[in-house]
This record gives C-alpha cells, sequence and structure tokens, in this order.
C-alpha cells in the first residue's frame, strides 16, 4: 500500500479566472496531508480539479501510476479518490441509507455495497438508529457523520476533505478529526483542506500552506517553528 | 348536486392524465434545470402518433401508448445531451440560452406539425371511445376512466423506477445536486439524456390519452406548455409530489369553469389561481419548490 496522491503544477481556476496558479503536492496513503491558507487562496479549488469537478487548465493529478486530469469527474471515484465537498455534501431529501447508497452507487455489485453499509453503519450508531430519517432533517454532527460513511462506502484509497471542521460544534470536530485519523490506520490517505489550523495541526503528517493561489510552505509538523511562522505565512511573509 | 359531483369526478380524471407528464417535466426541471417550453409539442406529437396509428394503421388508440413512449422516448434521448451542452455552456446566460431552445423547438414542432397535418382536428380512436359508465346518478366517459387508469400505471410505474432502483435514486441524487452526485459517480450527462428521453416519451403517452379523450391539433400544443408551468409554479419548480396535487386541482378546476361559467374563461381562472396562490405562498403550495 505505498500509493502517492500526486499533483504536479496544477493550474485551474473558474471561467477564465485563474485561482491556482502552478501547485504541486504529493500525499502518502496512511498519512494525514493538510492544506491550510487564508480565504480565497485557492485550496478548494485545488481539491476539484484534482478530482475532475474543475477542468484542470494545465498540470497533471496522479493517483499511484493511473493520471486522473483526463478523467471525469464521475470517473475519479472509480479510480479509489472520493471528495468529501465543505459541509458533507450530503444529498438533504434522500435517508440515511439512501445517502449510503449512492456512497456505492460505483460500484455495480449491489449486494457488496449492502454488506459495506451494514458493517459501516454499526460504527455510526447514531446513523444506525435513524436509517430512514431524511438527512436533510438530521442535526450538523450527525449529516457529517454520514457524510464521512458515505465516503467510506467505496473503500476507497483516497479520501480528499473540504473543511471538514466547518459550521461544526467544538466537540464535534473533535469527535470528526479522530474519525479521520482512524481511517488512517487503515491504510487510506487523507488530503485535507482546513481553516482550523488550531484542531487538525496536531494530526497533520505533513502540511501545505496556500496562499494567493501559491504555495508558501511545504514540510511536516516538525518543520513548523512556531505558531507565528505560520501567521507571518498567512499575512504574505515567507 | 349530480352535477356538481360529475365535475369533479371529470376534473380528477383529467387532472390525474395531466399529472403524468406534469410530472416528467418537474424531473426533466431537477434533473436538466431546463424549463422545457416543448413540453405541449411532446404531447401534441403522442395524439397524432395515436391518431395516425389509430386511423392510419386501423389499430387501437391505446396500442399506441408503448409506441409513443419508445419512440419519443428515444428522440428525448437525443435530444437531451443538446439541451445539457446549452444549458451548461459558458454562455452569459445558460439557463435563457436553454429556455430559448426548448422554445425554438416548440415553436419548430408546432411549425412542423402545422405544415405537415394542416389545422384539421383530430382524435385517437380507441374501443372504448363513446362509451360511458353509469355509476347511480352520473355518467362517466369511459376512456376518461381508462385514461386516468393508464395515468396512474405511468405515474406508479415512474415513482416504481424512482424509489426502487438503484438509477433511480442517482436521477433523485442529481436532482438534488447535480456536482455532488457527480462526485459520488454518476455520469450526469448522460444521466440527463436519459432523464430526457423519459420525460419526452412519458409526455407523449400523456397525448395518446390527451388526444383520445379531447382531440388534437398543432395549435393545442401551448395550452398544455401552460399547464405544466402552471403546474410546475403552483407545486414549486421541481418538487414532483407537489405536481401531482397541482395536477389535481388544475383538472378540477378547468372542469368547474367549464361547467359553470364557460370553457373559454379557463385559462382566465387557471391564473387567476395562480396568481393568488403566489401571493400567499411563493414557493409553491407545498413550500417544496426551488
Amino acid at each position: 500500500m505505498s500509493t502517492t496522491l500526486t499533483a504536479d503544477n496544477i493550474v485551474t481556476g473558474y471561467g477564465k479566472q485563474e485561482i491556482v496558479h502552478g501547485v504541486s503536492l504529493s500525499a502518502e496513503a496512511g498519512k494525514i496531508t493538510c492544506i491550510f491558507g487564508p480565504n480565497g487562496s485557492g485550496k478548494s479549488t485545488l481539491l476539484k480539479a484534482i478530482v475532475g469537478a474543475l477542468p484542470v487548465w494545465s498540470g497533471t493529478a496522479r493517483l499511484g501510476e493511473s493520471t486522473l486530469s483526463n478523467l471525469a469527474v464521475h470517473e475519479v471515484v472509480r479510480q479509489g479518490l472520493v471528495l468529501m465537498p465543505q459541509g458533507g455534501g450530503v444529498f438533504p431529501r434522500l435517508t440515511v441509507m439512501e445517502n449510503l447508497r449512492m456512497g456505492g452507487y460505483a460500484i455495480a455489485d449491489r449486494r457488496l455495497v449492502e454488506q459495506r453499509i451494514e458493517a459501516l453503519i454499526e460504527q455510526y450508531p447514531s446513523l444506525a438508529r435513524r436509517r430512514r430519517t431524511a438527512a436533510g432533517s438530521l442535526s450538523g454532527g450527525e449529516q457529517a457523520m454520514l457524510a464521512l460513511a458515505r465516503a467510506l462506502v467505496s473503500e476507497p484509497r483516497f479520501i480528499l476533505l473540504d473543511e471538514p471542521s466547518a459550521g461544526l460544534s467544538p466537540a464535534m470536530v473533535i469527535e470528526t478529526l479522530e474519525r479521520i485519523t482512524t481511517l488512517t490506520a487503515h491504510g487510506i490517505g487523507i488530503v485535507m483542506v482546513e481553516q482550523n489550523i488550531r484542531e487538525a495541526m496536531p494530526i497533520a503528517d505533513k502540511l501545505y500552506i496556500l496562499a494567493a493561489g501559491e504555495k508558501r510552505f511545504e514540510g511536516t509538523r516538525r518543520d513548523v517553528r512556531d505558531d507565528r511562522q505560520i501567521m507571518e505565512i498567512y499575512m504574505g511573509g515567507a | 348536486m349530480d352535477l356538481f359531483l360529475q365535475t369533479l369526478l371529470n376534473g380528477l380524471l383529467i387532472g390525474g392524465v395531466i399529472a403524468t407528464f406534469t410530472i416528467g417535466f418537474q424531473l426533466a426541471f431537477g434533473v436538466l434545470h431546463v424549463i422545457d417550453f416543448a413540453v405541449g409539442g411532446w404531447v401534441v406529437l403522442g395524439g397524432y402518433l395515436g391518431y395516425y396509428m389509430g386511423a392510419g394503421l386501423g389499430v387501437d388508440g391505446f396500442l399506441a401508448i408503448p409506441v409513443a413512449f419508445m419512440l419519443f422516448g428515444a428522440i428525448g434521448y437525443l435530444i437531451g445531451p443538446i439541451l445539457y451542452n446549452v444549458r451548461n455552456s459558458r454562455t452569459a446566460r445558460p439557463e435563457l440560452m436553454a429556455l430559448a431552445l426548448t422554445f425554438g423547438l416548440f415553436t419548430l414542432l408546432r411549425g412542423g406539425m402545422l405544415t405537415a397535418w394542416g389545422f384539421n382536428t383530430h382524435s385517437v380512436p380507441t374501443v372504448l371511445s363513446g362509451e360511458s359508465l353509469a355509476v347511480g346518478p352520473l355518467t362517466v366517459p369511459l376512456i376518461r376512466v381508462a385514461a386516468a387508469v393508464f395515468a396512474i400505471a405511468i405515474a406508479g410505474g415512474l415513482f416504481l423506477f424512482l424509489y426502487r432502483t438503484r438509477y433511480g435514486l442517482a436521477i433523485r441524487a442529481t436532482a438534488e445536486n447535480r456536482q455532488n452526485a457527480a462526485l459520488m459517480g454518476v455520469n450526469i450527462r448522460r444521466l440527463s439524456a436519459t432523464v430526457y428521453g423519459l420525460y419526452a416519451g412519458i409526455t407523449a403517452m400523456a397525448g395518446v390519452l390527451m388526444g383520445a379523450i379531447f382531440s388534437v391539433n398543432p395549435e393545442v400544443g401551448l395550452r398544455y406548455t401552460l399547464f405544466a408551468f402552471f403546474v410546475a409554479v403552483l407545486a414549486g419548480l421541481g418538487s414532483v409530489g407537489g405536481a401531482l396535487v397541482a395536477a389535481l386541482l388544475l383538472g378540477v378546476i378547468e372542469a368547474f369553469v367549464a361547467t359553470y361559467v364557460g370553457s373559454s374563461y379557463s385559462l382566465l381562472a387557471i391564473f387567476g389561481t395562480l396568481f393568488l396562490v403566489l401571493l400567499v405562498s411563493p414557493r409553491g403550495i407545498l413550500r417544496h419548490g426551488l
């Protein structure tokens, strides 16, 4: 399990506006890679480009040996890469079970999907009790759990998370990050975009800082001298 | 009192048929984000197919129902990607471009039908045409009952497909959020084509039924487009459940106005209702719209 997710010199944006100006990164399976950066630094845009939800203008994204950049967004899931969008992206009018089944949509074997859902849902008691509830009437924390469980149904090699802590209560942030950490034990690679540096920093194996669509920092947690250094990068120094 | 019940029953039966194509219309809007002006065109084409199969080939008009579904389903499946491309193009106002495209399609269909088939009004001949059923003091034309039964079967089939199959689940998920459905592995482009095909096929089937109950000529298409708009706005754009309620209401309003006031006032009554509902509840009667 030594798959690597790499992005090489990715340039992308919306419409004609270039947002990400040639960013490279690499993430290891079984590790947590965090991308920090102020609002509008292009973090989420980069994730969307990697999974094909936005066209890549130049550069390539690779998962192991396979190139992702010329795949359509719906094909990337089948390569073992799942993006969990900001807010989780659950379908509010679908039930908990239907949301989970959508997580396994890329898998043709329906029985396998049901088996995986049953195995997964045991680990999420709050979801197991509310299988037929519309996802929209779950609490924010439960929706976050549902989004995470749904991302696991396809048994991805990498999960990209766009601000998993956004909008959650402090207790839920801790629970969500704990759950994310346990995933790495199963060899799943995590790439996480976060604003909440304080909570995410302790679990990060590797971190990147983006500002204004460019990479400003790359290293491990130990490479960071102190908080002030991060702040300086944020403010446009370094 | 009998007249009242008779009118109510007639309205509900017609409303059931209207419901079939307005449910499809809502689904197409939910997935493609296009308000399809051409809806009335598909209804009329279905009616003509029924008429020509009945009058030309001498088979029963009801046999045109599955043929309409397959033929116009296939045509819709081919048109779907064009609509999808226009709606998702990088033009300044893709939603208006898509609306203009369906309006153009509607105009083309109407003009083409006028040229080919003229202004004459035809009706779809069926084995039940002219027969009626006496229920106590009420007489119900059998064709309306049969049409309502077909409508229930069509709507029921659609709901089974949407709620009991994997692909149906993907359609509902896509109608809620396209980007997130694509992230789950749904090929949105192909699904959009399928949904438009499904909708065009269902609408043409409803057209056969409408052609059997009333009659068909190229000019009635606009009326059905207005019906679909009425139902969509009343129900809330994209709301499938609301469409059923709104279509039945539309059928009843139309029947009562036609019986007690005069059928030339029916559109006035329909849009008056719409105006009042929007004043009170801008998101539609079930408050489910977008």
